[in-house]
């Protein structure tokens, strides 16, 4: 019976690590606690699999992560003595096979992008990353974030325009550059 | 609708929230009003550009067998939801359990002691290299180093231990290395060299042996984990994974080279 449990995680709940490490790096904005945070997601949803009730396992998946992410935000977060700059150095960051299919520019367009994300306040964050990427609905944002609809409209219309404006502001930078 | 109905509306309205009459008086009025339609226009590109521009991460091969491994050890000893309570309730009956036995063993004759005897310094060293191997598992525990790179990972540990592993480039034979850390076996520093194979976590233990003369690699099951010990060049090797046992000893035979 285990068995079959853990097959039906591997099946349904394991191939959407991808997911669950993009909400998770841009919640942390960090690639370590990212990591950290999805690990320990992942036991936990394996431990409440049975709370799962079929359908659409994204949200469900992605609610978890989002708590494991703010628990560790505040504090369970444990003293970690790796060596960063050996990563950066050598470029052993996870996105740079990503852009292989794009010109440099749209590269460069996509860092600024990610960027302009990072800067913004974490509930507005999510908002765009459960919406822009994973393509929840309101509804299905609402349950992830735990927060009425009408708040959810409300963050992602305001997420929308400061990116709007920053990018703005990125291409008039980049017009000033010339 | 009015304008700011409108502009309160518009993002539900693209992102095809908005029930069909609302929709429909919405679209009406964007064909009336220029002004709200150069703003739905603008919020129209922004929101494509977000769509294309941003993608979604891949998760790196390390946290992949990472969470693997986590699962798997996590999915030994019961099912997912009943596990605390479950080896709550299991624990007394086992112990009753395995006085039992040790009641019959005794009262069949069989002397307690040569069992003991097998309890050798092998498999104590054995036992408390399976852990450090699962207690590597846990998030952030894995790798101090993280680098493909052997440039990187043995030179990280000079000044960290009295002696310097080996950390051969075993990529090309499948064997990607992920990197290094300090672990503590039998109360030493010990270097912890990490690699992995598909989803699976290797872990690479090595430190300078205690007593002399070459072992020769053997392979031993612990807790559904495959084990690899040898000594060589007064050096002892332990190499724990729940890879399976053909691909294991294919790891050894080439770490061994």
């Amino acid at each position: 019976m285990s068995d079959s449990a853990l097959e039906s995680f591997e099946r349904i709940v394991v191939p959407l690590l991808d997911d669950a490490y993009t909400l998770a790096r841009h919640l942390m904005r960090d690639e370590h606690d990212a990591q950290d945070v999805v690990q320990e997601a992942y036991l936990r949803a394996w431990r409440h699999y049975g709370s799962f009730h079929g359908g659409d396992a994204r949200p469900w998946l992605l609610a978890i992560v989002r708590n494991c992410g703010y628990t560790w935000r505040r504090g369970t977060r444990v003293q970690r003595d790796s060596v960063a700059y050996v990563e950066e150095q050598h470029g052993g960051g996870d996105d740079s096979h990503r852009a292989t299919d794009a010109a440099a520019l749209a590269a460069s367009d996509r860092a600024e992008l990610r960027d302009a994300l990072d800067q913004l306040p974490p509930e507005h964050r999510e908002a765009i990353v459960l919406r822009e990427i994973e393509g929840l609905s309101y509804k299905e944002i609402a349950s992830v974030t735990g927060t009425p609809i009408g708040t959810v409209m409300s963050r992602l219309s305001r997420a929308r325009q400061r990116l709007q404006d920053a990018l703005r502001l990125g291409a008039r930078a980049k017009e000033g550059d010339r | 609708m009015n304008c700011a109905q409108t502009r309160e509306l518009l993002n539900a309205y693209i992102d095809g929230e908005l029930p069909p009459d609302q929709a429909m008086a919405l679209s009406e009025h964007l064909t009336t009003c220029a002004e709200c339609a150069g703003i739905y226009e603008e919020l129209l590109a922004t929101v494509r550009t977000l769509r294309e521009g941003l993608v979604k991460y891949r998760a790196p091969d390390l946290l992949r067998a990472r969470v693997r491994s986590a699962l798997r050890e996590e999915e030994r000893p019961a099912t997912p939801a009943p596990i605390a309570k479950v080896r709550r309730t299991v624990r007394v009956p086992w112990r009753a359990l395995a006085a039992a036995v040790v009641l019959m063993v005794a009262s069949s004759g069989i002397t307690f002691v040569a069992a003991r005897q097998h309890v050798s310094a092998e498999s104590l060293t054995g036992d408390e290299v399976l852990t450090s191997h699962i207690r590597s598992l846990m998030p952030a525990h894995l790798t101090d180093v993280a680098s493909n790179d052997q440039h990187n990972v043995k030179p990280w540990f000079n000044g960290r231990l009295d002696f310097s592993p080996s950390v051969p480039r075993l990529e090309d034979a499948g064997f990607p290395l992920l990197g290094g850390r300090l672990d503590y076996v039998r109360g030493r520093p010990v270097a912890a060299v990490v690699y992995g194979r598909r989803q699976h976590v290797i872990n690479v233990f090595s430190w300078p042996a205690g007593v002399t003369g070459d072992a020769a690699r053997t392979l031993s099951t612990n807790h559904g984990y495959n084990m690899l010990h040898w000594r060589s060049g007064g050096v002892e090797h332990w190499v724990v994974s729940d890879l399976n046992a053909a691909e294991l000893q294919q790891f050894g035979m080439l770490l061994e080279r």
